[in-house]
């Protein structure tokens, strides 16, 4: 357990949220154009490093926004939480 | 909303918490981002919808209590009269839905407003609410959605130990059953 601070809401129970995994993956341009390993690829593989992460997350029992957080996966520290659209702003 | 059914029809009281069903009231939820949006409805209502998050205006009839940066939960203070409430959401329909800057729903049958008050009505919700109320409790016209025994609810701080829960028709019931339970520790 842990908390998270909502961009909108404010500090809340990590019970409050729901995780939506890897952040910032662009959808191709032309899906057509794609192999259907390329298309596997963009849909289904994500990295699951130890360390720092950048994640979707929604604040499902609040305010249902979605929005972004730099977190450790390793301890579970948060290290930024920007809005959807926003550039991360850690590198 | 002519058959309209109240789910509980019921009041409890026990050591310092009295918790009653309050219905029907009118309930609509409103969604916009435009600033016309928000003059619209402060027009028609006199109340401005918050901006600031967790908060909520109001005057005697109505309460609007912020849900999310484009969402607002519009109640009113008193039992509906049928008549009345269909000419506002008329009202409201035509100004903002039909001119497109916005969107108003009718929940009045979606939400079902309890009245939870008394000096242990905080304690008792934390005992099944993740929700840190220590600055909330001593905020009028505070608002929060959160969950209580799993449970979404939002929660309107009305007064000093006296406040009013919003649940889902559907959770209502189990909701009060859990209230009844937890509240008979205290």
């Amino acid at each position: 357990m842990f908390l998270i601070n909502c961009p909108y809401c404010g500090e809340r129970d990590q019970s409050e949220f729901t995780a939506g995994g890897e952040a910032h993956i662009v959808r191709p341009k032309q899906p057509t154009e794609l192999s259907d390993d390329q298309w596997a690829e963009f849909l289904f593989m994500r990295k699951n490093i130890k360390g720092i992460q950048f994640e979707r997350w929604s604040h499902a029992h609040g305010c249902r926004k979605w929005f972004n957080m730099v977190r450790d996966t390793s301890n579970d520290k948060i290290h930024a939480v920007y809005k959807m659209g926003e550039k991360p702003p850690i590198k | 909303m002519l058959n309209y059914n109240s789910p509980i029809k019921d009041q409890k009281e026990y050591s310092e918490i009295k918790i009653s069903e309050v219905e029907p009231t009118l309930k609509l939820n409103l969604r916009g981002k435009k600033r016309d949006f928000i003059t619209k409805i402060g027009k028609e209502l006199s109340i401005i919808p918050p901006s600031d998050p967790n908060t909520s205006s109001g005057n005697e009839k109505f309460n609007i209590l912020w849900l999310s940066p484009d969402e607002w939960l519009l109640y009113s203070n008193d039992k509906i009269d049928l008549k009345n409430t269909t000419l506002l959401e008329e009202k409201l329909f035509n100004e903002v839905s039909k001119s497109k800057i916005g969107s108003i729903a009718n929940v009045t049958d979606h939400w079902i407003m309890l009245n939870v008050n008394g000096k242990n009505t905080f304690d008792l919700l934390s005992t099944g609410c993740p929700f840190n109320f220590n600055n909330f409790k001593n905020s009028k016209n505070a608002v929060t959605q959160t969950l209580i025994n799993h449970i979404d609810v939002i929660l309107h701080n009305k007064d000093l130990n006296n406040l009013n829960l919003f649940v889902r028709r559907s959770f209502s019931n189990h909701l009060w059953s859990w209230l009844n339970d937890s509240s008979r520790f205290f």
